[in-house]
């Protein structure tokens, strides 16, 4: 099982980094962080906070932004467009299908990540701004990029393209959100309706305990517990996402 | 194939047309560029507050603060827009500070544009207060708070409890304390300010710090003692009905403990005509 | 025992935006025997696609079993002895030959040597010998449907399922796919495909299976579907000068040809006797059988399937 796993991911993989909105991607992103320096000469006051905040929001935007075309172009369109009938003729389980693909684009998106944090980094260090701490904020990031990926590959499995990533970025917005369901559900006067924003917001998946980068860019503390947290959160919920994909794809219709 | 003659035409009119209304477009924006509304009418300006910002900017309200304090230092920079400052509390409290509470050029550019330019040091003051209870951990707003009320308001007393603040920050700069020392001075409690920069004198090791508390504390002592050796001469007026003839009758008459000696360890100087006390060198700081 | 079983199978399907049912597909029953070609033939939307696509696990029957090889066809162990085109492949086109090939082989899990040697003698076999390295992006319509024939075959299964396997080929490519049809026959392997194109159905299957509107209409060898008698002949010949022929209908002439119909054995015979009397030379004669396309139009009409667009389609297709 794991052979043929790794055969698709690797093939996904490959189809990534032959993808040229990849390339688009990550020069707009490096274009960015360089610009954040030239933006930064506007201020007055420190400079530091500004690269640093446009640099992790770069890195943040373009992360998710390859998660959701890259991972609706490779897993969508492979189903749309058929190329998916060949493989699953063979003997494989659909399941595996679903983790080959999975697999291939988190080792896209590590590349990828690497790639812009790499560029950061090197902007910082020049400057004589480097915080190795903020290779935990980006090592955080990467695990949202994760999760929004496993959204992508699931919606993908239920419907087309264009739906897919509508719906795997109306979830980023709301998953960046569920602060505000928090509040609303102590201000609601009603039971249903509260107990309704409790339930949505435990249900949702929570994209803010991913973001520690106000705190790194401040050099305020970050408990260590909050990290392994975050770490959990990812594998279970992930996991969560993924099983479901499983189990739609197990039944879909090929049409 | 080459292009017929037709279509060759055909396509240099339509570049031509292209070329045309681009640059039709640019006088446009000309036109439109002097019909610029006035400052208040600016569309940042009717910003939500920092609290609802917060739920559009998605997680990214570190950047959005950022990219929000640039435009506003434009902003406030640009002379020639009228009645700017109508919003300026509004800008730098309600919505940038809100937005990331611990960005601290916000709070001390905000200040400094509402002292200087706006001429409303209690609108900085407010700003700073908040930048000093957002930040705990920083000593600086209390430092410029504390600065504002010396150097604009000159209320002494409140430049020292803000001084006072910012000393219970670990790390504060040693400069702080020499201020909130000499606070009291100008305050007119001396003694406490004595108290305050012989302390510094004894506990700093920087030569720089120590030469500064040297000369305060030389002066203070000189005018503390005077103003003892002053009160124990009226004393001693009032019970013998007539000034003492030298300082000595003063001790003897068990109105000072001892007699202070001037900080060059000298006698300070008395003239028994006139009942005034008065320091033989001169004094450091000269005032 | 039968390689492929279909029982009783119902599929319908329901658009997205309405509550309405289709019905593809209505009690198909259908038995593919060991080491027989098979050919599936059939109108446009009758549910040939559907039918592979069922008997692959792609989609799922509302209704009724399916069988591989004597066991339940959702046994994912079961397709390793099993190989499939589609209709007009979609594949990754930024795959060579080779590596495509390479990737297929994998998920059955065959050795990097086997692997090597297998995609060699597959290219060779399809024909694409020269041409493996290069990216599918720049492959023609045909070496792209060469490319998924070797895919099915990478395996060496004992069932190859062919969905439109001659579309886009040219006749050269078409008699290279009927000779590996015939090939895989010889070596003992099963091969279940569907066509548009029934000459190729005639010169190549065991059996046919012809399927409108999702019903199976006739089911059989060709001889036991198509009729052997024959209603006529037409006989052409040359130097007829004037008139009377004994028996026959002139059926159409031009210049000194004449083109006569005659419709029993015992006048051809008698047609062809008195040639020689009269100088005329014969040119060809020609039974008119019917053919698999009769039976087909036949059916669809029956069926009320609009003919006149199914007879442009064949003659687009042919």
């Amino acid at each position: 099982m794991l052979a043929r796993v790794n055969a698709i991911a690797l093939n996904t993989f490959r189809e990534a980094i032959r993808h040229r909105i990849l390339y688009l991607l990550l020069v707009f992103a490096v274009v960015l962080i360089s610009f954040a320096q030239i933006l930064s000469l506007l201020t007055v006051g420190s400079e530091e906070k500004i690269i640093k905040d446009f640099g992790l929001a770069t890195i943040d935007v373009f992360g998710v932004l390859t998660a959701v075309f890259i991972g609706i172009g490779l897993v969508s369109r492979e189903i749309e467009r058929r190329t998916v009938y060949t493989l699953l003729a063979k003997p494989i389980h659909r399941f595996e299908f679903v983790l080959g693909k999975y697999a291939g684009l988190a080792l896209t998106l590590l590349v990828n990540t690497c790639v812009m944090t790499a560029w950061f980094f090197l902007v910082l260090l020049i400057k004589g701004m480097f915080d190795p701490r903020l290779g935990v904020a980006v090592l955080l990031l990467f695990f949202q990029f994760l999760l929004i990926t496993a959204l992508a590959v699931l919606f993908s499995c239920v419907s087309t393209p264009i739906l897919a990533s509508v719906m795997t970025l109306a979830l980023y917005v709301v998953g960046h959100l569920l602060w505000s369901l928090d509040l609303l559900a102590k201000r609601l006067q009603t039971e249903t309706g509260r107990i309704l924003c409790r339930v949505l917001y435990y249900l949702l998946p929570n994209l803010g305990n991913f973001d520690i980068k106000g705190e790194i860019v401040h050099g305020l503390a970050v408990a260590p517990g909050r990290i392994v947290w975050a770490t959990i959160y990812l594998l279970v919920y992930g996991c969560a996402i993924l099983w479901t994909a499983c189990a739609v794809f197990e039944r879909k219709e090929l049409q | 194939m080459a292009a017929s003659f037709v279509q060759r035409r055909r396509r240099q009119i339509m570049a031509l047309g292209a070329l045309a209304c681009l640059l039709a477009a640019i006088f446009v924006q000309g036109r439109i560029e002097r019909l610029k509304p006035g400052a208040t009418a600016h569309p940042l300006l009717y910003l939500p507050s920092g609290k609802y910002l917060k739920v559009a900017a998605l997680g990214f309200d570190g950047l959005l603060a950022d990219l929000l304090y640039l435009w506003s230092i434009q902003f406030y920079g640009s002379y020639d827009i009228k009645d700017r400052y109508t919003y300026l509390e509004r800008i730098y409290d309600q919505v940038i500070t809100e937005l990331d509470p611990h960005y601290l050029d916000p709070y001390l550019v905000g200040a400094l544009i509402m002292t200087a330019e706006a001429r409303n040091p209690e609108m900085a003051l407010r700003l700073l207060d908040k930048a000093v209870n957002a930040n705990p951990d920083q000593w600086l707003p209390a430092f410029e708070a504390g600065f504002l009320c010396y150097n604009d308001l000159h209320d002494y007393t409140r430049a020292a409890s803000y001084f006072e603040k910012a000393l219970r920050v670990p790390g504060v700069h040693p400069l702080v304390r020499r201020f909130y020392a000499e606070m009291y001075n100008r305050a007119g409690d001396k003694r406490t300010s004595l108290k305050e920069w012989l302390e510094i004198y004894q506990t700093s090791d920087d030569p720089y710090a120590h030469g500064i508390a040297w000369n305060h504390v030389h002066d203070l002592k000189v005018d503390v003692d005077i103003a003892d050796l002053t009160s124990a001469v009226g004393r001693f007026r009032d019970r013998e009905k007539r000034p003492p003839r030298h300082l000595q009758e003063i001790l003897t008459a068990g109105l000072l403990p001892a007699l202070p000696r001037d900080p060059e360890d000298r006698d300070y100087l008395y003239d028994p005509q006139t009942g005034a006390v008065r320091y033989g060198g001169g004094l450091v700081l000269g005032r | 025992m039968a390689v492929l079983d279909l029982l009783d199978i119902h599929k319908s399907y329901r658009s997205h935006l309405s509550i309405r049912k289709y019905w593809i597909l209505r009690g198909l029953s259908l038995s593919i025997g060991e080491g027989e070609v098979f050919g599936f033939i059939g109108t446009n939307g009758a549910g040939k696609t559907t039918t592979i696509k069922l008997a692959l696990g792609l989609i799922f029957p509302d209704q009724g079993s399916i069988r591989l090889f004597g066991e339940d066809a959702s046994r994912v162990e079961l397709r390793r002895r099993v190989g499939f085109l589609p209709e007009n492949p979609y594949l990754y086109d930024y795959l060579t030959g080779e590596e495509f090939l390479d990737f297929h082989a994998r998920l059955f899990g065959l050795d990097r040597i086997t692997r090597r040697k297998r995609v060699k003698d597959l290219l060779e076999r399809v024909g694409l010998g020269n041409r493996g390295y290069r990216q599918l992006r720049h492959y023609s319509k045909g070496m792209l449907q060469r490319i998924g024939l070797a895919q099915a075959l990478i395996n060496d299964p004992d069932l190859v399922v062919l969905d439109e396997p001659m579309s886009g080929l040219d006749p050269i490519g078409r008699r290279e796919v009927r000779d590996i049809i015939l090939d895989l026959k010889t070596r003992g392997r099963t091969v279940f495909f569907s066509t548009h194109i029934l000459s190729d159905t005639e010169m190549i299957c065991d059996r046919v299976g012809l399927l409108v509107k999702g019903a199976l209409k006739a089911v059989g060898t060709i001889d036991e579907l198509v009729s052997r008698d024959v209603p006529y002949w037409e006989v052409a010949l040359q130097g007829v000068v004037n008139g009377k022929l004994p028996c026959g209908r002139i059926v159409s002439r031009r210049e000194d040809r004449v083109l006569v119909r005659v419709d029993t054995q015992g006048d051809l015979h008698r047609l062809l006797s008195i040639l020689n009397g009269h100088g005329a030379r014969l040119v060809s004669v020609t039974p008119a059988r019917q053919s698999l396309e009769d039976l087909f139009i036949r059916e669809a009409r029956a069926a009320s399937v609009p003919t006149a667009r199914l007879e442009e389609g064949h003659a687009r297709q042919s």
